[in-house]
């Protein structure tokens, strides 16, 4: 009983160390987490939904030389304001949108379009058990502003993904 | 009748209070040490897959030690201290005698930045002089039948008994 009410009259503190808590090791997280654009991939998708974590770790399991690390993200994550999405190096976009992203985007191949990752009328498509697709066909490009059209490491995640299930 | 002086606070309360301080120091110290060396080994070894559940435990391991040491801080080691600087006064300053009718009244005053005390009353001939004593020597002193105090800038440091 004492010690609830000690508790209770510096509740302030306590509350204020949690939130201290949250914000530090958010921050420690997101630093060990990530890294700059040159030693990691990211590829955003314009799905419904992705799981963004497992996906990563897969594609991470077989990753170009040179890299730390692979980030899965849906175009959500860009809303937050960041210049992330120039930078992006692979796009999956939704073939009814993708005329909107096509001067920031490449297609694999010069003198190719997308690759198309999803066929909605059979259902099939590159990395099913990480994505979920909407009901239309999905394409697959470069960033334009990617750093890794050089050294072939987007192209490589790219093709990771196309051979994934 | 022989009167026995009592002091409030003995050589022995003052190494006693020092070494309870001591100990809370180095277990809230090692405690935290503790938690931040899981924490650091959480986010040293998180990768893709685990970051988030990781991250997740830093913060429960930090936020739950925290806590701990916040309180034993606040709650234990910070009264203690208090009472240390208070009993250190009361050895080191003058004094002054007040014979008399001794009562501990029910009142406390709590002093900020200071030790929680009780309010005594010593009816004597030149009429009713108010002191204060530490709460946790007041029960104590009550018990102790005084026929005098001995107080400094108005606490009791001591107080007399026929022996």
């Amino acid at each position: 009983m004492r010690v609830l009410k000690n508790i209770f009259s510096q509740l302030h503190t306590f509350v204020l160390w949690l939130l201290a808590s949250i914000l530090f090791w958010g921050w420690i997280f997101t630093f060990v987490t990530d890294t700059v654009p040159a030693k990691k991939v990211t590829v955003y998708c314009r799905v419904p939904a992705v799981e963004d974590t497992a996906m990563a770790a897969a594609l991470e399991e077989d990753m170009p030389e040179g890299l730390r690390m692979v980030q899965v993200h849906t175009f959500d994550y860009v809303m937050f304001g960041t210049d992330a999405f120039d930078r992006g190096d692979v796009f999956i976009v939704p073939a009814s949108e993708d005329a909107d992203f096509v001067k920031d985007l490449l297609p694999l191949e010069e003198g190719q379009g997308g690759v198309k990752v999803y066929d909605a009328a059979t259902g099939e498509g590159a990395a099913t058990g990480y994505i979920q697709y909407g009901d239309e066909d999905y394409y697959m490009y470069l960033g334009s502003g990617s750093v890794h059209l050089d050294d072939g490491a987007a192209l490589a995640v790219a093709r990771q993904i196309l051979a994934m299930d | 009748m022989d009167a026995q002086i009592v002091e409030l606070y003995t050589d022995a309360d003052m190494e006693r209070m020092d070494r309870r301080v001591r100990r809370w120091r180095i277990g809230l110290g090692s405690l935290a040490a503790a938690a931040l060396a899981v924490c650091v080994t959480l986010a040293a070894t998180a990768d893709t897959l685990t970051a988030q559940r990781m991250e997740l435990a830093a913060v429960a391991v930090s936020t739950l030690a925290g806590w701990i040491v916040l309180y034993g801080a606040m709650f234990v080691v910070s009264p203690v201290r208090r009472e240390m600087a208070h009993a250190a006064m009361l050895r080191r300053e003058e004094r002054q005698r007040f014979p008399g009718e001794i009562a501990v009244t029910g009142q406390r005053v709590a002093i900020r930045r200071s030790v929680v005390t009780r309010r005594v009353e010593v009816t004597g001939e030149e009429g009713v002089s108010r002191l204060l004593v530490s709460e946790s020597q007041a029960a104590a002193l009550a018990a102790a039948r005084p026929i005098a105090l001995y107080a400094c800038h108005g606490y009791v440091a001591a107080y007399e008994v026929d022996a």
